[in-house]
């Protein structure tokens, strides 16, 4: 049964600075059939959404909409069109009231007026399928995650879109939400909407999805007709994670002292992260894995001191601290290289120089005045040791492509006297070259210092490459160790997805 | 890889943007004596050129009140500077009395309540992160509530001591002796700012809070130290303006204030926090008086001064926002 | 996990209430009401009515049109010079013995008011700078302007124009209008004006953008909002506010001031602050900040009644402020943050 194509989407490319997001997509929609997305991170699968949504534009490739070629500007005027993507989270007021939320934007006027009734009206025609015991005339910011998530999906409904989007709506939502959900999704099928539903949750997209298109690096690598192919989940993780084994280099796994260097205790009521406990060895790679948003980030930055929502009890070789604020990690030896480089980890209008030493100001009994020649010397001596290309130390960090930036940002660290190295997602936006300089350096470190080195990265591959153990978080809990031969793409997607 | 092996003569920021921005203003200062030396009588002469220089001295002190609240970052501003130097003034006028001796004692006065004032100011912003506009202009009118009282029904009575009139008001041969005072006065911030901790401190926190925040630094506290300097040099100005006028009157300070925040938008330092170079801002300053000069010597006064000012900092602001949109 | 949220019970414990800001400011402004009205012997008498809304009127109105500015994300600090710049217009455009330059001098003004608020409207939408510091900027350019048309305090105004203040100081007006106007007097009418003005605006789609801009921008412009036209519109509803206050002044005093308005500024935001309306934007009554207004009236009178000495009063009520604003910010952190 091969209903009319709404949407057909031919060689996209898009980039983002150096790094390709995608090479290749193509994505074919029909009237009344529910595409599914599926992908790891990184994969092209997100960004495909959002540039058929118009929140971004193609670098090449062509989309053609019931038939005409488009170029959306922005998303407003792909909803004109009838192309309605589901925000997570983003697009509501939260001093509002959820009705006045669906309507805005695209408000009716009565005479001079806002049509308020017939606002009113529509809301809770649209909710009442979806969510029907909520108050329209509650305020946003009253509501759960869950809830907020379903305003967003009644927003983007309101206009009677041709073609919808959902990019991981369910990440927030209940079971029995998730259901209904499901059930309103089915009865848009059936009146002709087309969908694209794009989840982590393996069994949601079986449920759900009438086919799925599989994303890996950057392309679509394989479409499932599940009415014809029949749901194989194994045969879908195998495409996720490729089946052709690239050349990978074969990984040694190091001998790891039992020496324990740190043990976590994480306790609290925090939303995003649960109750984590876990050892780690000197000389050891931990990696922190899993789908993102689990639950990696807000751990790293637990350990380091900065994520108050918890609390954070480790032993450092025997003794006992309470990591409340940076400065008790710092001082300690546990140095974060955050995630966000360009938001966390520098001052971009300043110097490589001043980037470099400014974490030593803040400890304590640091002289008055800065000894300048002596940090001159030791900020070039990182510099040539991690490879950072630069025509000098004095340059703002602005001008440096974002792997050398990184380098800088963790060249902050390398005069102090480290004893746990907590990395998120150091290499995310970083060309082939320096991640490679990046990693063997820090492999290097971990090897000849005996530091325990904990590293979160939403690529695979880099956990697979250089992590002993890796550590697999779901919502907000360790929910799988691997080690040994057990790290590789295959275990990590499976434990990921909660398929094993 | 090439590195230069040589020290770094700047240690902390944008190089040739600094460069940049001093040059700008300092074309934009000999376009004003140009057109002023060709249009007006002896707008040349040393004696008005050291004079433009004396006053703008004051502007410049007061502008580094503002610059280093600034370079803390979170749109940190004070608006208390004028009136923190004149309650200074008001209170420290009748102990001096002409004298010298009591000058160590309203010395110590001053910098008693430029730390109470500077202090408030630091907490309200920084801990109970109230916006520092309306902190510190709240400040300024609980001063002047506070001078109006104490001042009422009887006149401000007091004079300065000789030798801050000295300092303040007198001259050594062609040159002012403020000048030398600001001279000081550059060379132990530029000192400060770019030699020691507290400056990389600051700049840090102020180019970007979380960053500075994951390195283990304080931000509430460096912030609250920069209003309670801001207020100690505030009110140490006040004594000086008690020494240029030789008395102490009500809206002593307020004429600063404008001033002080335009000469350093001017000198190009960014609002934004984070960077702090001084020299710039003495050069606004300057610029904000050669104007000045001009518009009263065409006749336009006050209200072309503030007009003036105005239009000026607008379009300063007009011209480094769009550098900073991100949309 | 139930699915309906925890948080709506809140409201229902008497601490919950108390810490709605509507529901605090308005008990505040009950409190000062009562106080002032067991001060003042004579505070129920016509008389002494009609004088505290002539004494309250130009705050009110200031404190609305700050409050639209406010609610919208931004914040105006060039109210009270903008205030002094119409008076001076106004008092420079009309002349004494002709009674017509009264109607230019309205139009004119108008169009200045107008332009204020696109100049501020500019600054804070499109050009995105901080609010404060535009408006601080902008406030010395109206200073500028109105020492250039009045350096010193004074100017011209027709006789008619008296009607703004008190309808009985007109000569020659009709006797009806007279009578009315000892009791409904003509400040109260200018504050209907500009309340209605907020009425009418509030239900349209600009009244409920404003809200929507100042709660969060970055999610009104995703769902299509101009946030730039939306900021620029609320200045200028802020200027007619200031507007219709200046008419009242020259009403009153016949004469423009270049340096008039500069205290009300602040007092405005406090006003505001007072009234329950978040410094953030995005919540809060725009009539509260009438209430507001009215709550630092009170306390104005209170101290006067008190005996504290005229030269205290700029410094008690400076002390307010400071309180008024940082109280709300300590309620709001003993809140749990969402």
């Amino acid at each position: 049964m091969n209903s009319v194509i709404v949407l057909e989407a031919k060689g996209i490319k898009k980039h983002f600075g150096g790094v390709v997001a995608l090479s290749n997509g193509n994505l074919q929609c029909r009237k009344g059939r529910i595409t599914g997305l599926l992908g790891a991170n990184g994969s092209g699968k997100s960004t495909l959404s959002k540039i058929i949504a118009g929140v971004y534009r193609a670098d090449g490739g062509e989309i053609r909409y019931n038939g005409k070629v488009v170029h959306y500007r922005n998303p407003h005027e792909a909803r004109r069109d009838g192309i309605a993507l589901v925000f997570q989270n983003l697009s509501l007021v939260p001093d509002l009231t959820v009705w006045q939320n669906i309507v805005l934007g695209v408000e009716k006027n009565r005479g001079l007026f806002l049509d308020n009734q017939s606002a009113k009206e529509l809301s809770r025609k649209i909710l009442q399928q979806l969510l029907p015991d909520l108050d329209i005339n509650r305020k946003v910011h009253e509501l759960s995650p869950g809830e907020m998530q379903i305003v967003e999906i009644a927003k983007a409904i309101s206009e009677n879109p041709q073609l919808l989007i959902l990019d991981e709506p369910t990440a927030a939502l209940e079971q029995t939400q998730a259901k209904n959900l499901f059930n309103y999704m089915r009865s848009l099928a059936q009146q002709g909407v087309a969908m694209i539903f794009t989840s982590h949750r393996l069994w949601e997209v079986m449920e759900i999805c009438d086919d799925v298109t599989i994303f890996r690096n950057g392309e679509d690598v394989a479409t499932i007709d599940f009415e014809k192919e029949g749901k194989d989940p194994e045969k879908i993780v195998s495409y996720i994670t490729g089946e052709v084994k690239k050349s990978t280099i074969q990984v040694q796994r190091r001998e790891i002292s039992d020496e324990v260097l740190l043990k976590v205790n994480i306790t609290g009521k925090d939303k995003v992260l649960k109750d984590v406990s876990f050892e780690l060895r000197k000389g050891e790679i931990l990696g922190i894995g899993g789908l993102s948003g689990q639950g990696q980030q807000e751990l790293i930055y637990a350990l380091s001191g900065s994520y108050p929502g918890v609390r954070c009890d480790v032993e450092l070789n025997g003794r006992k601290l309470r990591l409340i604020r940076p400065a008790d990690a710092i001082q300690n030896g546990i140095l974060l290289v955050p995630g966000d480089r360009q938001r966390e980890g520098l001052s971009l209008e300043h110097s490589i120089y001043s980037n470099m030493i400014f974490p030593k100001l803040g400890l304590r009994g640091h002289p008055l005045f800065i000894p300048e020649t002596r940090y001159c010397q030791e900020c070039e001596q990182i510099a040539r040791l991690l490879s950072i290309k630069a025509p000098g130390i004095d340059v703002p960090v602005n001008t440096l492509s974002g792997g050398n930036q990184q380098k800088v940002v963790v060249g902050k660290w390398l005069s102090f006297d480290i004893k746990v190295l907590l990395l998120a997602d150091p290499a995310k936006g970083v060309d082939v070259g320096a991640k490679r300089d990046l990693y063997e350096y820090i492999v290097n470190l971990a090897k000849e210092k005996k530091i325990g080195v904990i590293l979160y990265a939403s690529d695979n591959e880099e956990l697979i490459q250089y992590t002993d153990r890796l550590l697999i978080m779901y919502e907000g809990r360790i929910v799988a160790t691997l080690t040994g031969a057990d790290i590789n793409d295959d275990m990590i997607t499976a434990t990921s997805m909660r398929v094993r | 890889m090439n590195t230069v092996m040589s020290r770094p003569k700047f240690l902390s920021f944008r190089i040739y943007e600094k460069y940049k921005k001093i040059v700008v203003v300092f074309i934009l200062i000999v376009l004003l004596f140009v057109f002023g030396a060709t249009t007006l009588p002896n707008f040349l002469s040393v004696e008005q050129v050291f004079m433009t220089i004396k006053l703008a001295s004051f502007t410049a002190l007061f502008a580094l009140c503002q610059m280093i609240v600034i370079a803390g970052g979170g749109s940190g501003l004070d608006l208390s500077v004028g009136y923190t130097a004149t309650i200074t003034a008001v209170l420290t006028a009748s102990i001096m009395d002409g004298k010298n001796e009591p000058l160590l004692l309203a010395v110590l006065i001053a910098l008693a309540l430029g730390v109470m004032i500077g202090l408030a100011n630091g907490v309200l912003t920084s801990y109970l992160k109230l916006p520092p506009l309306v902190v510190t202009l709240a400040m300024a009118d609980i001063l002047q509530g506070i001078v109006n009282a104490y001042v009422a029904g009887k006149a401000i009575t007091g004079r300065p001591s000789p030798i801050l009139v000295t300092i303040a008001a007198k001259f050594t041969g062609k040159f002012p002796n403020i000048l030398f005072v600001l001279i000081l006065v550059t060379s132990i911030t530029m000192i400060i700012l770019n030699k020691t901790k507290w400056g990389q401190i600051l700049f840090g926190v102020g180019a970007n809070e979380r960053t500075a925040y994951l390195s283990g630094i304080n931000v509430k506290k460096v912030r609250c130290i920069t209003f309670t300097v801001s207020g100690v040099l505030s009110s140490l100005m006040g004594l000086l303006l008690l020494g240029n006028m030789g008395i102490a009157f009500k809206d002593m300070g307020s004429n600063y204030v404008l001033p002080s925040i335009a000469a350093v938008v001017i000198g190009g330092v960014s609002l934004a926090g984070g960077e702090g170079n001084y020299l710039g801002v003495i050069l606004g300053a300057i610029f904000l008086q050669t104007l000045t000069n001009l518009l009263i010597a065409f006749g336009l006064g006050d209200a072309g001064k503030w007009l003036g000012f105005g239009i000026i900092l607008f379009a300063m602001l007009s011209a480094y926002a769009s550098n900073r949109r991100s949309r | 996990m139930n699915e309906v949220s925890k948080t709506g019970n809140v409201f229902y414990t008497f601490k919950g209430l108390l810490l709605k800001p509507e529901v605090s400011s308005f008990l505040i402004f009950i409190i000062m009401f009562v106080i002032t009205a067991t001060l003042q012997e004579s505070f129920f008498t016509i008389k002494s009515i009609v004088r505290n809304i002539n004494a309250f009127t130009p705050l009110i109105l200031l404190a609305m049109g700050q409050a639209v500015v406010i609610v919208a994300g931004g914040l105006d600090l060039s109210s009270g010079a903008a205030l002094s710049l119409f008076t001076c217009v106004l008092t420079t455009v009309m002349k004494r013995n002709d009674p017509v330059t009264g109607i230019y001098a309205i139009l004119v003004t108008f169009a200045v008011a107008i332009l204020v608020g696109m100049v501020n409207g500019v600054g804070i939408g499109y050009l995105r700078i901080p609010p404060v510091i535009v408006t601080f900027a902008t406030s010395y350019m109206w200073l500028g302007i109105a020492l250039f048309l009045r350096p010193t305090p004074g100017g011209e105004s027709v006789d008619w124009f008296r009607a703004f203040y008190k309808i009985d100081a007109v000569a020659g007006a009709p006797a009806v209008l007279k009578t009315i106007g000892t009791f409904i007097p003509p400040a109260l009418v200018l504050l209907i004006i500009g309340c209605l003005l907020w009425f009418i605006i509030s239900k349209t789609r600009t009244g409920r953008y404003i809200y929507a801009v100042g709660s969060n921008i970055e999610s009104a412009y995703v769902s299509g909002i101009d946030t730039a036209r939306t900021q620029m519109l609320a200045c200028i509803i802020n200027s007619v506010f200031i507007f219709l206050a200046a008419l009242f002044f020259v009403g009153q005093n016949q004469s423009g001031d270049a340096r008039m308005g500069g205290p009300l500024t602040l007092k405005s935001i406090a006003a505001v602050v007072v009234g329950g309306i978040s410094l953030t934007g995005g919540r809060g009554s725009v009539y509260f900040a009438l209430l507001g207004a009215l709550t630092l009236s009170f306390v104005n009178k209170i101290i006067f009644f008190a005996n504290i000495p005229n030269a205290y009063q700029t410094l008690v009520s400076g002390i307010i402020i400071i309180v008024a604003i940082a109280g709300p910010a300590y309620v709001m952190f003993s809140k749990p943050k969402q």
